[in-house]
């Protein structure tokens, strides 16, 4: 490292003061405007999904069969074909197998 | 011609300016490199994991550099602000001829230009490529690893493309800079090494800046002989 001082410098009084706050708030504001808007649109984005959540939540509560177990359609399944549930033919018929398709895991 | 052989030293490149051009330059380097490779794809996926948890490593470091720097050095922000983005008859007469550079490179000749401040009209375009570019890079990056999930779709989809961009016009910016920066070798030791250019390269390269704004510096309770 060169250890030779300087002999001569910037004045860094060659922005005015005026200039220096009206150039550093231009650089703020273009940085908080659009970092502001994006977070508006984020809180608002979750607000409609808490929203949707909500919605069906309710429609859960209103429906007629809740669980799917209750379902007559699975009932009769078991019932006229399926045997009972985790049986030899539900295991063949109903499991599914997972295949790791994950590119990046970061 | 006395200047050319003025060798006194301005101080161009203060310290905490190096320093953040060095943790820039060990960032921006990798992230430009994993950033074409993850744009490409051309490797297997270990390869491909490995360079984007590189890319990763590197953006953030960039972004707590900037960070850092804005806030502990935001006088010299602001004074970098001003200088790219003003704009001068000047400026359209040294694009007119490219700051004489392909003229000196391909034809062996020198022509007229105008006389600049402490960037040339070329670095101002670079410098405000760098400040919007860059800080757009920060942003989006930040959201696309974090929460592209959460955050509306169809943004992050337009920060992946303004990304894309903004890597790609920096990237191409880089082979230039490097070429100029070496090729302006006084200026490239002052960034690199000790911040100083001796007086001649600073009064031929940019007579507005030594004009304008240097100023002698005290040395003992004294005042330097006016330049």
């Amino acid at each position: 490292m060169n250890k030779k001082k300087h002999l001569f410098a910037e004045d860094s009084f060659f922005l005015s003061r005026r200039k220096f706050m009206a150039v550093g708030a231009a650089f703020v504001a273009a940085l908080a405007i659009p970092i502001g808007w994006f977070t508006c649109k984020l809180e608002r984005r979750n607000e409609y999904i808490k929203a949707r959540s909500q919605g069906l939540y309710k429609d859960d509560s209103l429906a007629k069969t809740r669980v799917s177990h209750a379902n007559p359609a699975v009932e009769k399944y078991y019932k006229e074909f399926g045997g009972e549930p985790l049986g030899h033919m539900s295991h063949e018929l109903l499991h599914t197998h997972f295949v790791d398709r994950t590119k990046l895991n970061s | 011609m006395h200047q050319e052989h003025d060798m006194r030293p301005i101080l161009k490149h203060p310290l905490n300016v190096r320093i953040f051009h060095y943790i820039l330059l060990l960032s921006f380097l990798p992230l430009a490199a994993t950033g074409l490779l993850l744009f490409f794809k051309p490797l297997s996926q270990e390869g491909m994991q490995l360079t984007y948890d590189v890319h990763i490593i590197a953006g953030i470091v960039m972004a707590l550099d900037a960070v850092a720097f804005t806030i502990m050095a935001f006088d010299r922000v602001v004074q970098f602000i001003a200088r790219v983005f003003s704009f001068s008859g000047r400026d359209v007469k040294w694009f007119m001829v490219l700051g004489g550079y392909p003229q000196k490179f391909l034809l062996g000749k020198k022509v007229p230009i105008p006389p600049m401040n402490k960037y040339n009209s070329g670095q101002k375009l670079f410098g405000a490529c760098v400040l919007i570019g860059g800080t757009v890079l920060i942003l989006s990056g930040l959201v696309l690893w974090l929460i592209p999930h959460a955050a509306p779709r169809d943004i992050v989809w337009f920060l992946g493309q303004a990304h894309l961009v903004s890597g790609l016009v920096l990237t191409a910016f880089l082979p230039v800079h490097l070429f100029l920066a070496v090729y302006r070798f006084d200026d490239f030791k002052a960034m690199m090494i000790h911040g100083n250019v001796p007086y001649h390269d600073a009064a031929e390269y940019t007579p507005l800046w030594v004009k304008n704004e240097i100023a002698p510096v005290a040395t003992n309770g004294e005042q330097l002989t006016s330049k």
